[in-house]
């Protein structure tokens, strides 16, 4: 917010619900760090942990819409304010199940390592595509608080790549189990866990759609790149 | 729009309404006409009183007219003692009427306005305020002139502040209760005494306006003749005594134009002039006042 | 009927008090107890007796003959309207300012002195300091500091108003009543005058009659709301504007009213 209000108390509960976001970010960030980590080390109590985090992503989630409300209720908000706090309270939204989803991976690399099987199966890839996905995350909430119109546009760009890795895992995965058949229980935990990965990139996307939605006022989303591009030119 | 009768409905409503607004232009221009003619017709008099006064008066006006006392008949003179005269009892009557006269209206606006005491007062104030002042001329002679057998410049005083008086109240009051009584409250609000928000507040965020009625209280008297005809009479002579008869212009005034003399008419048109100017001034003084409060 | 938490130390209390504009009853009953250093904000449709609750608390109605007030008003346990004091010793330690704004006939200086020097025999320097001060708290210093001397009516509304809260602060008042004090005011004004009261929580109790709810959201504490003389409901703002308890008070202040 580059102008004050001239209301200061306006300012820094603006300024508390953006900074509240911020952290519940960072909290569902290193989450999916940590989750990618536990598949990266097949460890289980890293796994755990990532599982333990959700409940306080869960509060942060409740204290940031409660905030919310109160701020609506008493300051009527107008125009970007009120575009800034209707996305925060979609961004919240799309955190809490990025938050779902590492809770998702955690629980899938559990499964595996307990099953035994999981150092024969190619997860090199997911390694690739969950750090795309994490960096999108961290980027999607550094636009935020920047506000960056550009750095938004870039990870509805990057977000095609995820797509497109996990149309090429997928189909890897179907030649192990035909090849196979004894690995299709763990494939398809590993189609799950892209699945999921695949979800955070498409939640990174609906945050920068926000992010362009708080700063031009127009709502992209369910829109093509070209259109995009072409609406922010105006 | 879209239905044919819808559209001929609305047609034939715009036709009766241009009929009306044609009427309503000619009622207009009619009305303006007659008020028109009707402030031209006062005006002409008025300015037609004023030319006379300026062209006769102006041929009047010398030096003389301010250094010599009056003259006897086809002699050369002024109205010196005249003017000082007036001067005298207008500001004597000023001195008694408008300080009784501010008070009673403070009274009636800030202490009881609903009272019985005060309606009584109003509705003799306004009683007062219409009197003819030759009744007023009349009482002062029968209190005071005939009293002490004397005609006399205090009786003149004492008459031209009963007509002050009036005039100052109810200026007075009603300048006062156009202040806003959030203004009052707020002197209240912060612990002031009773007579701390009249001084200090409402008088003050009234006081032009109650300068304003005090000059046109004294613009008022200073041509008034009847009531100084019964009490102060005339005077040849300068005095500075007012316990006799004294010379003033109203009434010097009103003998020299009656009389015959030529010289003695030249001079009444002097002092007409001259008195002419003095409430035009003081109008103009009282106007810009106003304005600025 | 009332819930506010008791941790707060309570400024003023009403208790039963009825209000009659001669024969016709304005208020009835109100149980009210405002908290100390708290924004107090009367909030209902016009005639609901948010303005007479207001001038009981200084006993402004006291000037009119035909009003009256039963009960008790207890400030910091003293009950005002059977005071022994002298009513110009309670308004002094109560501060008030009106819709519209009203400065007196005077220059800006003298108008912030004029109450100041009622119960304060001050010097010259310590007046001076006085009225910065005030005029600081009530942000509007950098304004009229080269301009003390000039009339409190050459002011632009916002001004004026914001002069007449410097001038109700001067006398260090410990409760401040507001009724409807941005009505007149365009929208800055008011955002700064909100700011002010914000700000003036710190040291006083206020208490805000507005009939613009949204301006009670904003800046107060605490919401009253009332209706035809009765108090409906009393809590705490973000409350009253989330979830209000009763069916009238949700009703008013989401526009369904009547």
């Amino acid at each position: 917010m580059s102008e004050k209000h001239l209301s200061s108390q306006f300012d820094s509960d603006l300024n508390n619900i953006s900074s509240q976001l911020m952290e519940m970010g960072g909290l569902v960030e290193t989450q999916i760090q940590r989750a990618i980590q536990a598949l990266a080390r097949f460890s289980v109590a890293l796994a755990e942990e990532v599982m333990h985090a959700e409940d306080r992503v869960d509060v942060m989630e409740i204290a940031i819409d409660h905030a919310l409300t109160s701020v609506i209720a008493r300051r009527q908000p107008a125009a970007r304010d009120l575009r800034l706090l209707l996305a925060i309270s979609k961004i919240t939204t799309n955190l809490e199940r990025v938050g779902d989803e590492a809770n998702k991976i955690a629980r899938m690399v559990k499964s595996i390592v307990e099953h035994g099987e999981a150092r024969k199966m190619p997860i090199g890839d997911l390694r690739l595509a969950s750090d795309l996905a994490a960096g999108l995350i961290r980027r999607a909430l550094d636009a935020f608080a920047r506000l960056d119109v550009n750095a938004a546009v870039t990870i509805l760009k990057e977000d095609d790549m995820i797509d497109c890795e996990f149309k090429g895992f997928t189909r890897k995965l179907i030649t192990y189990m035909m090849e196979d058949p004894r690995t299709i229980s763990d494939s398809l935990d590993l189609l799950f866990l892209a699945k999921a990965i695949e979800r955070i990139g498409d939640h990174a996307k609906n945050i920068a759609e926000f992010i362009i939605y708080i700063v031009k006022g127009t709502d992209v989303r369910h829109s093509s790149l070209p259109q995009i591009e072409s609406a922010l030119q105006n | 729009m879209n239905a044919t009768p819808n559209t001929t409905l609305f047609s034939a409503n715009r036709d009766v309404q241009a009929a009306f607004f044609v009427r309503r232009k000619w009622i207009n221009r009619i009305a303006l006409t007659l008020s028109l003619a009707a402030m031209i017709f006062g005006v002409f008099w008025l300015l037609w009183i004023l030319w006379e006064t300026l062209t006769l008066g102006f041929g009047g006006l010398s030096l003389t007219l301010f250094t010599e006392n009056t003259p006897p008949p086809n002699d050369i003179g002024g109205l010196a003692n005249a003017i000082w005269g007036s001067l005298l009892m207008v500001a004597l009557a000023t001195l008694i009427g408008a300080p009784i006269g501010v008070l009673s209206g403070i009274y009636l606006a800030e202490y009881d306005p609903r009272g019985t005491l005060a309606v009584t007062v109003r509705f003799i104030n306004d009683l007062l305020l219409s009197a003819p002042s030759i009744v007023i001329g009349l009482f002062v002679y029968a209190l005071i002139v005939l009293r002490f057998r004397q005609f006399s410049g205090w009786a003149g005083a004492v008459a031209l502040a009963l007509i002050v008086i009036p005039v100052v109240i109810r200026t007075t009051e009603n300048m006062l209760s156009l202040i806003p009584a959030s203004l009052r409250e707020a002197a209240y609000a912060l612990g002031a005494p009773k007579w701390k928000v009249i001084t200090k507040v409402t008088l003050n965020a009234a006081r032009a306006g109650v300068v304003t009625g005090v000059l046109l209280a004294v613009a008022r008297i200073s041509g008034e003749t009847a009531p100084l005809l019964f009490t102060a009479l005339n005077n040849q002579f300068w005095t500075t005594d007012l316990s006799g008869p004294t010379a003033n212009l109203p009434v010097t005034i009103f003998q020299f134009a009656m009389s015959p003399y030529e010289n003695w008419q030249q001079l009444a048109w002097g002092g007409v002039f001259l008195i002419t100017l003095a409430v035009l001034g003081l109008n103009i003084l009282a106007r810009f006042l106003s304005r600025r409060a | 009927m009332t819930d506010t938490p008791t941790v707060l130390p309570i400024k003023i209390a009403v208790r039963d008090l009825n209000f009659y504009y001669g024969k016709f009853q304005a208020l009835r009953n109100i149980h009210l107890d405002i908290p100390a250093n708290r924004v107090t904000a009367f909030i209902g449709p016009s005639g609901c007796g948010k303005s007479t609750l207001l001038r009981v608390f200084n006993r402004m109605f006291e000037l009119y003959p035909d009003q009256r007030a039963e009960g008790q008003l207890l400030l910091d346990g003293e009950d005002l309207l059977t005071s022994k004091q002298d009513v110009a010793l309670i308004r002094a330690r109560i501060g008030m300012v009106f819709q519209k704004p009203t400065p007196f006939p005077m220059s800006i200086f003298d108008n912030i002195t004029f109450g100041v020097k009622l119960f304060e025999n001050l010097s010259r320097i310590d007046l001076e300091e006085r009225v910065e001060w005030a005029l600081k708290k009530a942000a509007l210093w950098d304004e009229v500091k080269d301009k003390l001397a000039q009339s409190g009516a050459s002011l632009s509304g916002g001004q004026q108003q914001r002069l007449c809260i410097a001038r109700g602060i001067a006398i260090k008042p410990e409760l401040l009543l507001l009724d409807e004090p941005c009505s007149a005011l365009d929208p800055i004004s008011t955002a700064r005058i909100e700011e002010l009261i914000a700000e003036l929580k710190n040291d006083y109790t206020v208490i805000i009659v507005t009939h613009n709810m949204q301006q009670a959201a904003r800046c107060s504490d605490y919401t009253a709301y009332m209706y035809l003389g009765d108090l409906m409901e009393f809590g705490d703002t973000e409350q009253m504007f989330f979830k209000p308890n009763r069916r009238e008070t949700e009703d008013y202040i989401t526009g369904r009213f009547g």
